[in-house]
């Protein structure tokens, strides 16, 4: 995978903006206050991690979605290219379009899910282009009851309010039935996720017999077979991730597998896409810096700063390889 | 919330063998009508548990839905317009769904049921 080229520190020849404005002395403020305080992250609780998610999604929603649109995910590229803004929305769809394909989800409409679970839902980006593709009822369950609001209105401005509803819920305990869904769909939502086991438990338990399960998520490097964890210095930077974006613990694409082996999960696959999102990052931080961007980034609020602040570990870290962009998907036996 | 949502839900304190269905309690609801669309409701039907649906739609006040049904009746526009406006245009905009083994009420505020488990029922 390429290295990425980008400025890991916040220089202010980024900015647009002259030394004498608020603006940039706010930048250096933050700058100065958020280092030390993520290196000593402390792990949050359970509790606090979902409140956590809830407040943060609550708080930037709104930002992400005037930047990027209604997907809250990455775009998929090809391999080393650069990217704008306006390629964003295309690669985003093509994200969603290589997970159905990669998942072997029928093209037979006689054989399309009927019913779909959007496990961490955002704004319903992925519940609505999904909707739509299959013809499909589709319900989302988000923590975050602002993003689950906003996406019930998109949902009606684009006419598919009957097919498509949103419930604040928790994806370690998924408010349906047993087998309700042909298609599970969890896009850049794992991370989030405290308890991988119950997480992949809720997913094969709402799954019907035959269905497709796609997870689509960030994780940190598979481990040697000689190595117990991973290097000090890996773990210290996914602290400070952790710690920015309300993240547990990250686990392993390898780790995901054996999960998924344990729950008797079938026709189980994985990939690596993490040179295919690398090109991301470099364009959030390009918009974030926009004097537009950068305006609205201090509106939205802490959670939303901290979180901005944290991209270039993230680009540290892809670059390192240490963090991966994994995809796995099995399938619900008959 | 409508029915079509409704029909989907359950309550999944730990401990709880009869979580299904929930029952709805509305203090604010509406018709609001909804383009018709004859393949998804054809599609959708095999996903939908019938008495349930009824019960809803009795409890919102709507009794016209059969009580035995088959997939010929999906040929029938009379049917398929009932079936529309149960599982459709019936929208509970505020209240609760109440588990029917616990009694624990689920608020439904502005649409959006919100199903999050406290600590100690988890």
């Amino acid at each position: 995978m390429g290295t990425l080229r980008i400025p890991l520190t916040l220089s202010r020849s980024i900015l647009p903006i002259t030394t004498s404005s608020p603006s940039s002395f706010l930048l250096q403020k933050h700058d100065r206050r958020i280092s030390p305080a993520m290196a000593t992250a402390k792990p949050l609780s359970t509790d606090a991690l979902k409140q956590g998610i809830a407040e943060f999604y609550d708080e930037s929603s709104g930002l992400w979605e005037n930047i990027w649109g209604d997907h809250m995910h990455h775009g998929y590229y090809d391999a080393g290219s650069t990217v704008s803004v306006e390629d964003h929305r295309i690669a985003q769809i093509r994200m969603i379009e290589q997970a159905l394909r990669f998942a072997s989800v029928s093209e037979e409409p006689n054989s399309w899910p009927k019913t779909i679970v959007d496990v961490g839902c955002g704004i319903g980006g992925s519940s609505r282009y999904l909707t739509k593709k299959y013809s499909a009822k589709c319900q989302g369950i988000t923590l975050s009851p602002v993003q689950a609001e906003r996406a019930q209105s998109i949902s009606k401005e684009n006419g598919l309010s009957e097919r498509v509803s949103f419930q604040v819920g928790d994806a370690l305990d998924q408010p349906f039935s047993d087998g309700q869904f042909d298609l599970v769909w969890s896009m850049e939502s794992g991370e989030h996720m405290p308890d991988k086991l119950k997480f992949m438990s809720e997913l094969a338990r709402v799954a019907a017999p035959g269905a497709t399960i796609i997870l689509v998520t960030w994780c940190h490097r598979d481990l040697l077979p000689s190595e117990e964890s991973l290097q000090p210095y890996e773990s210290n930077l996914l602290k400070k991730i952790c710690n920015a974006f309300y993240l547990p613990e990250w686990c392993s694409a390898a780790d995901y597998i054996k999960i998924a082996q344990s729950l008797g999960l079938e026709d189980i696959k994985s990939a690596d896409w993490s040179s295919n999102v690398a090109p991301f990052w470099p364009a959030v931080i390009r918009s974030a810096f926009t004097f537009w961007g950068f305006t609205s980034l201090i509106r939205s609020g802490w959670k939303t700063v901290k979180g901005a602040f944290a991209m270039p570990s993230m680009i540290e870290g892809y670059n390192k390889n240490l963090i991966k962009f994994a995809i796995i998907t099995c399938r619900k036996p008959k | 919330m409508r029915l079509l949502t409704h029909n989907m839900l359950s309550c999944n304190i730990k401990g709880v063998t009869n979580g299904y269905p929930l029952t709805i309690e509305a203090s604010k609801w509406m018709a609001k009508e909804v383009d018709f669309n004859g393949d998804f409701l054809r599609n959708i039907f095999v996903k939908i548990e019938w008495k349930v649906l009824i019960e809803a739609a009795k409890v919102m006040g709507y009794t016209d839905l059969p009580v035995e049904v088959d997939s010929s009746m999906l040929n029938s526009d009379e049917f398929l317009q009932k079936f529309h406006h149960a599982l459709l245009e019936i929208h509970v905009e505020e209240g609760a769904l109440i588990c029917p083994e616990t009694g624990r009420k689920f608020p439904v505020h502005k649409g959006i049921p919100n199903m999050l488990l406290n600590e100690d029922e988890v």
